[in-house]
């Protein structure tokens, strides 16, 4: 008559777990073999993407926000060093550390805001110029001029 | 297949019910590209939600870390440019402010005005990290670490700014 299944074997087709952890799904046992013919009789639309469906799964995503997150954290600790070490390495550090992590900041914010796919490729390109000119601009100051480091100390001596 | 539906349906424990699941055929990107065109095209209202939503502590808290990064980093970009446009060099700059200033309290103000966001932007930032490693999401622990934030952000801009 009416069988017990689980629907852990749902699960591996890589539904979240999460939704059906504690279900169980009673079905007439009729169904069950015509089941095997033709799995997809009944289905409800989700998205799933299992590996074993998507051709190329990225990780660029993932990889961008770890990114992001390492990149702080060396941005902290050029605080100190600018500090107690100021000079040309970290002038140029700086420079590059401040231009990516204002770029990616940006394009965050782009991302929450914007939308459209012109708009989005318009705004993205527009940030790629700014992040351009700025860092061109710093490195051009740390060349010809005092540097960032000397920049902030003299501001702060008057 | 509708009356089988219904057999299982109602038995389910829940409401929804998903005998299999199928992957749909378009990408999450696509998704969210056909919801804004439709909904650019429908030119829906919005309803009112900022405007009427009760604010919280961490909610400014949160836009302040928006809104110090976007400032912070506008700045930067400013003074690249004038670094590339302008003749004459930074020292010359620095002493041509300096003889304009309206006295020791503009000068003080100014350097307050420019560690405030830093100070802010890095303190925030920090606890931001702290999050991202998966700490201090319960609700006391958010209003705590944003209470600390805003401490040491006053106590480091006055600090900086008396030096």
């Amino acid at each position: 008559m009416a069988a017990l299944v689980r629907l852990s074997s749902v699960c591996h087709r890589g539904v979240s777990p999460l939704l059906f952890r504690t279900s169980s799904l009673i079905r007439p046992l009729a169904i069950q073999k015509k089941d095997h013919d033709c799995p997809y009789l009944i289905s409800a639309k989700i998205h799933a993407t299992p590996s074993n469906y998507t051709g190329s799964g990225s990780k660029a995503a993932s990889l961008h926000w770890t990114g992001e997150r390492i990149l702080s954290i060396v941005l902290l600790g050029m605080a100190p060093m600018a500090y107690y070490f100021p000079g040309p390495a970290v002038d140029y550090s700086l420079a590059a550390a401040l231009t990516l992590h204002g770029h990616w900041g940006l394009g965050q914010v782009l991302t929450d805001y914007v939308h459209g796919d012109f708009k989005i490729k318009m705004a993205n390109a527009g940030l790629f110029i700014l992040s351009t000119v700025t860092f061109a601009g710093l490195c051009y100051f740390n060349y010809h001029d005092v540097g960032i480091c000397k920049a902030v100390a003299l501001l702060w001596s008057k | 297949m509708v009356a089988r539906q219904g057999l299982c349906s109602s038995r389910s424990q829940f409401g929804i019910l998903y005998r299999h699941a199928v992957p749909m055929g378009t990408t999450a990107k696509e998704e969210m590209n056909k919801f804004w065109t439709k909904n650019t095209r429908l030119n829906r209202p919005v309803s009112p939600h900022i405007s009427i939503y009760q604010w919280s502590v961490p909610m400014m808290m949160s836009i302040s870390h928006r809104g110090t990064g976007v400032a912070l980093s506008s700045g930067i970009s400013a003074f690249a440019l004038a670094a590339l446009v302008l003749p004459e060099s930074y020292p010359y700059y620095l002493d041509l402010i300096h003889s304009m200033s309206f006295g020791p309290q503009f000068l003080a103000f100014s350097k307050f005005a420019l560690a405030f966001p830093v100070a802010y932007h890095t303190f925030n930032g920090i606890r931001h990290l702290m999050w991202d490693v998966g700490k201090g999401f319960k609700i006391p622990e958010i209003y705590r670490s944003g209470y600390v934030v805003i401490a040491l952000t006053i106590l480091t801009s006055i600090g900086l700014a008396a030096v």
